[in-house]
């Protein structure tokens, strides 16, 4: 069974359209880059699967189930903004996600914050904005979730962060799980996808795995990405 | 799961509400001294340190109070409505646990600044006579009500307590349908919030007062007795506020489950 499934899903912002009838399907086991340019509908997407909003037509549905509080319990997500509340220190924040999810690895957070020199009492509020970042992709990714939905992990940050990011992505995942990245900085992500679904004006342009797009058309998906979106 | 929410709703409160229960206790302890020093002494510096510890116990009491209400509101405004929505809606937790962890910690706050504006009020007392005095009377009070009533007292005091909770609860709610109405708007979300704290207000009384009017219309002959008539209005009063809370809360609700619009 698809672990994320998508049929004829719309969102609409009063007149302007983010997503247009939207069929796409995730499978377990699978590393997908959710392409597309600023404004495409990737955020709407994500948080439509987070149930952070409401479809206006068609459904999404998350391992069979639509969006609510038992598939929060499979999904980990990564949203767009820093949103970890600044007054906890790194121990809070851990007993938190600790007491939420059963699927946490506080051991395999704990190793990691260590690596990057953060100890339990410091509080979110004395990191710098690169910390928290970090601090927080370590907290989802630390999660032995069925689904990982990671919005624009790498925007804004400098290519060393960037290379941390995805190290600690491929790192720590759970196989077994698929995970979602979207992000419009492909030549970043390429090397650790398995497929590509391309989004442009809210609606699915290609949905390819990345050998078929490098054997069929002969081409990186950074470069197929400037050749569909074109301006 | 409600258990873990307010586990850490009353940790991210308790931070900013403990030390300022501490301080209002400290100040209540100075002042009890400076009101001692100012009845013994004749000096003017003594007489005006005296008079400003009390003052800044009575600024403590009212700040406490205040901070009570400003907690409730800012606690649903950041944790729910603002960045840290995406992590709290995304927990396995439905929207019905989360309102009620808010609620249930609010309203703890406002009856532990109540216990704590008492206590301090009795540490604060000149002598501790006037705390033996000030128990006695309350006790004796109480006794007199329930001799004379019979189990009237204590039924009317746990109507008073049902009511103060109940009510509580129903003014959290209409702050927090005031926020989620507000914040599902694209623009100027916190204008929006007390506008719609307004209307909701403007629509209560309203129809609060076409109800009065609407029951002195209606000839019916009302027999009761006196302390049957209390219980009445104190019953009436509560299935009021509840219905009030009730309202809000479906409001509330309905809006973080359908139209939650965060930033």
């Amino acid at each position: 069974m698809s672990i994320l499934e998508c049929k004829g899903l719309s969102k609409n912002y009063g007149s302007v359209t983010a997503l247009d009838h939207v069929d796409l399907t995730i499978e377990p086991g699978r590393i997908v880059g959710l392409l597309g340019p600023n404004g495409s509908g990737k955020t709407t997407l994500l948080k439509l699967a987070n149930g952070l909003l409401t479809p206006t037509a068609g459904e999404l549905r998350i391992d069979g189930l639509l969006p609510g509080k038992e598939t929060h319990g499979m999904v980990s997500y990564l949203p767009e903004r820093t949103c970890i509340s600044t007054w906890m220190t790194v121990s809070q924040l851990l007993d938190f996600y600790g007491d939420f999810y059963p699927d946490f690895r506080r051991d395999v957070a704990v190793e990691m914050l260590k690596r990057l020199n953060i100890s339990d009492s410091q509080r979110i509020r004395q990191m710098s904005k690169g910390t928290r970042e970090k601090v927080q992709l370590i907290m989802v990714m630390s999660r032995a979730a069925k689904l990982y939905l990671l919005d624009e992990p790498i925007g804004g940050v400098d290519p060393a962060t960037r290379d941390y990011i995805l190290s600690t992505i491929i790192g720590n995942y759970n196989p077994d799980a698929a995970v979602v990245i979207s992000t419009h900085l492909i030549a970043d992500v390429e090397k650790v996808l398995d497929d590509v679904i391309f989004i442009n004006q809210g609606r699915v342009v290609l949905q390819s795995s990345v050998d078929a797009i490098r054997e069929e058309k002969g081409m990186s998906v950074d470069a197929l990405f400037r050749e569909v979106f074109r301006c | 799961m409600l258990g873990k929410l307010l586990k850490h709703e009353f940790r991210a409160t308790g931070r900013i509400m403990g030390p300022l229960y501490l301080v209002m206790l400290a100040l209540a302890l100075c002042a009890n001294v400076s009101a001692r020093v100012l009845d013994a002494s004749r000096s003017r510096l003594l007489n005006v340190l005296g008079g400003l510890v009390i003052a800044m116990f009575v600024i403590a009491i009212i700040g406490t109070c205040v901070m009570a209400l400003v907690l409730m509101i800012n606690r649903f405004r950041t944790n729910l409505m603002s960045d840290e929505g995406y992590v709290m809606f995304t927990l396995p937790v439905s929207v019905h646990q989360l309102v009620w962890s808010k609620i249930i910690v609010s309203t703890v706050w406002f009856a532990a600044t109540f216990l704590a504006v008492g206590v301090s009020g009795l540490l604060a007392s000149f002598r501790l006579a006037y705390v033996d005095d000030f128990i006695s009377r309350i006790g004796e009070l109480f006794q007199q009500i329930t001799a004379y009533y019979a189990i009237n007292g204590a039924a009317f005091l746990a109507e008073a307590l049902v009511l103060a909770f109940v009510g509580c609860a129903a003014l959290c709610l209409l702050f927090y349908a005031s926020m989620s109405v507000g914040h599902s708007f694209a623009n100027h979300k916190t204008l929006l919030s007390v506008v719609c704290f307004f209307a909701f207000q403007f629509a209560t009384q309203m129809v609060g007062t076409l109800g009065i009017l609407g029951l002195g219309d209606i000839h019916f002959v009302w027999r009761f007795s006196n302390m049957a008539a209390i219980h009445t209005a104190m019953a009436a009063s509560i299935v009021s506020a509840l219905v009030y809370g009730a309202i809000f809360y479906v409001v509330t609700v309905l809006m973080l489950k359908k139209h939650l619009n965060l930033e």
